[in-house]
C-alpha cells in the first residue's frame, strides 16, 4: 500500500508514463491491426474473390440514446422524431426513398438496395421489454467530437453491447458539427454514431425552417461509415490521389456541398463527373439519394466480417418465440436472411478473423515489449 | 502587424462563410456557427506553447494533430509538428480582436 499523500519517486513516474504510453500504443496498434483485416476483407469482396452469402434483408436492432440538457427541453426530442429517422433509414438503405428517381440515367443501374433494415430494439440487454429509446438528462450544455456523450461518467449515456445493437446518440453538438461515426474496429464502448438533434429524423427540431439537413440523411451517411464506407472523394484534401476504395463511384477531388448541378467534373472524371448525389458526399440532405453496388459490396464485407454478430445473432422477436417453442430454433437463421449453413460459415469466418487479429496484436505487443526494454 | 503580439490563445474554428479573398476568418469555438456537414478546420493555441490543429477527418469529426506554436513577432506564428505529422508552417495574423481572428491566406 502507498500513502496517497506521498508523491511517487521519479522512477515510478517514468514507469507510469511508460505504461500509459504502451497502453495507447497498443490500443492504436490493435485498431490498426483490426483495420488491416477489415480492409483486406473489403478488398476481397470488391475484386470478387468473396461474395455475400446473405439472402434477404438483415435487421439491425437500434438503441437511440437521447441525451438532453436539463435546461433545454427541446433537446429531448419526442418519439415521433426518433421514429421518423428509422423510417428514413429503411427507405434509404432499401432504395425505397422517393427521390431515388432523381439519380442521373448514367448511374441508375448502380443504385443499390442494400437489404439492410433498422428497427428500434424491443428487448434491452437484460432481455426486458423496451421501446429502444433511452432518455438521459445531462448538466452539460452540449458535446463536442470527443466521445463524451458515450459515457454516463461524462454526462452522456453508456452504450448497449455494440455486437448486438447499433448505438445512436442524439444530443446538442458543438462547433456546427452535424454528426460523427466510428468505423468498424473501434473499441466497443465507442462504437456507434452521434447525431445532432436538429439533424436527426424529419420532424420536431429537425423541421426548423431553413434547415438544409432536415431529411435524416446525416444518420444515413454516418451509418455508411459504421458499415465501413469512406467519403466518396477519398479524404485527400482536394487531390485526386486517393479514392473511396469503391470502383463504381468516380474518383472526385473534394467534397461537394449544398446542391450541385449535374455534371460536376473534377479529377478528369468527365463526362459524368462527381457522383455528388451519393450519401457519402457532403451535399445538403435533399441532394443525396443513392448508395452504389460497389458500396454495398463493402457493406456486405463488413456485415459478414467485423459486424457478423448482427447476421449470426437471433432476432429478438425470434429469440422470444424460441424460448416459447424450442422447435423454431432451426428457422432463426433463415428469418435473419441468412441460410442456416451460411450462419455457421459466417461464424467460422468471424472466428478466423478474430484469430488473425489476435495474432497481429500479439506481434505488435512483442514489438512494443522489445522496444520498452531499451 | 506591429506593437503588442496578437493574443490568439484559445480555440478557434474556421468561419469559412466569412472568408475574404485575402483572409481566412476564425471565430471562437463557442460561436453560434451555421451548421456545416464539412467539419470546420480548427486551431487551438494554448498559453504553454502547445497547439492542436483540427483537420477534417474521415469519420466526420475533426482529427486532432498536436504540435507547438510560438510568436515570431510581426504577427507571424510558427507552427511545428512532431515528425510525420506535417511540415512546419507559418501563420500570418492580420488581426485578432472582438472575437475574430483573421489569418492571411
Amino acid at each position: 500500500m502507498t500513502e496517497p499523500t506521498v508523491s511517487p519517486p521519479p522512477a515510478r513516474d517514468l514507469c507510469g508514463t511508460m505504461l500509459v504510453h504502451r497502453r495507447m500504443l497498443n490500443e492504436s496498434m490493435s485498431y490498426r491491426s483490426q483495420r488491416a483485416v477489415i480492409e483486406n476483407r473489403a478488398l476481397q469482396y470488391e475484386i470478387g474473390r468473396l461474395s455475400s452469402a446473405r439472402r434477404g434483408p438483415v435487421v439491425i436492432p437500434v438503441v437511440v440514446h437521447v441525451v438532453a440538457g436539463r435546461d433545454h427541453p427541446e433537446q429531448n426530442i419526442d418519439d415521433e422524431q426518433v421514429h421518423s429517422q428509422i423510417t428514413v433509414l429503411n427507405q434509404d438503405f432499401r432504395a425505397a426513398n422517393p427521390d431515388v428517381s432523381k439519380v442521373p440515367d448514367v448511374w441508375r443501374d448502380l443504385v443499390a438496395d442494400t437489404q439492410i433494415e433498422f428497427r428500434l430494439a424491443t428487448r434491452d440487454p437484460n432481455g426486458e421489454p423496451t421501446d429502444g429509446i433511452v432518455r438521459v438528462v445531462t448538466d452539460r450544455p452540449g458535446f463536442d467530437h470527443r466521445d463524451g456523450v458515450k459515457s454516463s461518467r461524462t454526462g452522456g449515456a453508456d452504450p448497449w453491447p455494440s455486437d448486438r445493437y447499433l448505438n445512436m446518440w442524439v444530443c446538442q453538438l458543438a462547433g456546427s458539427l452535424l454528426g460523427y461515426a466510428t468505423f468498424p474496429g473501434q473499441p466497443p464502448h465507442l462504437d456507434g454514431v452521434v447525431i445532432g438533434h436538429s439533424f436527426f429524423g424529419t420532424t420536431g427540431t429537425a423541421a426548423a425552417p431553413g434547415n438544409p439537413f432536415n431529411r435524416g440523411r446525416t444518420t444515413t451517411h454516418e451509418i455508411g461509415h459504421w458499415l465501413n464506407l469512406f467519403h466518396i472523394w477519398g479524404d485527400d484534401d482536394g487531390a485526386c490521389s486517393s479514392d473511396d476504395k469503391v470502383a463504381d463511384t468516380p474518383n472526385q477531388a473534394d467534397a461537394n456541398t449544398g446542391m450541385p448541378t449535374f455534371p460536376h467534373v473534377t479529377c478528369a472524371n468527365g463526362p459524368n463527373g462527381d457522383m455528388f448525389m451519393n450519401y457519402m458526399d457532403y451535399t445538403d440532405d435533399a441532394g443525396m439519394f443513392m448508395f452504389t453496388q460497389g458500396q454495398l459490396a463493402r457493406m456486405n464485407a463488413c456485415l459478414e466480417g467485423a459486424r457478423a454478430s448482427f447476421l449470426a445473432a437471433m432476432p429478438e422477436a425470434e429469440a422470444e418465440a424460441v424460448r416459447a417453442d424450442g422447435s423454431r430454433h432451426a428457422d432463426a437463421g433463415e428469418a435473419r436472411g441468412v441460410p442456416d449453413g451460411e450462419v455457421e460459415r459466417l461464424l467460422h469466418d468471424s472466428e478466423r478473423l478474430t484469430t488473425e487479429a489476435l495474432h497481429d496484436i500479439r506481434a505488435a505487443l512483442n514489438t512494443v515489449a522489445g522496444y520498452s526494454r531499451w | 502587424m506591429s506593437g503588442e503580439p496578437p493574443d490568439v490563445v484559445g480555440a478557434w474554428l474556421h468561419s469559412h462563410e466569412e472568408d475574404t479573398e485575402t483572409a481566412a476568418v476564425y471565430r471562437p469555438a463557442d460561436h453560434p456557427f451555421r451548421p456545416s456537414r464539412r467539419p470546420r478546420r480548427g486551431l487551438e493555441f494554448r498559453a504553454d506553447g502547445t497547439f492542436t490543429d483540427l483537420r477534417p477527418g474521415p469519420d466526420d469529426r475533426p482529427r486532432e494533430v498536436p504540435g507547438r506554436w510560438r510568436d515570431e513577432g510581426g504577427g507571424r506564428l510558427r507552427i511545428t509538428f512532431p515528425a510525420g505529422d506535417g511540415a512546419p508552417s507559418d501563420l500570418s495574423v492580420i488581426s485578432c480582436a472582438d472575437g475574430v481572428l483573421m489569418i492571411a491566406k
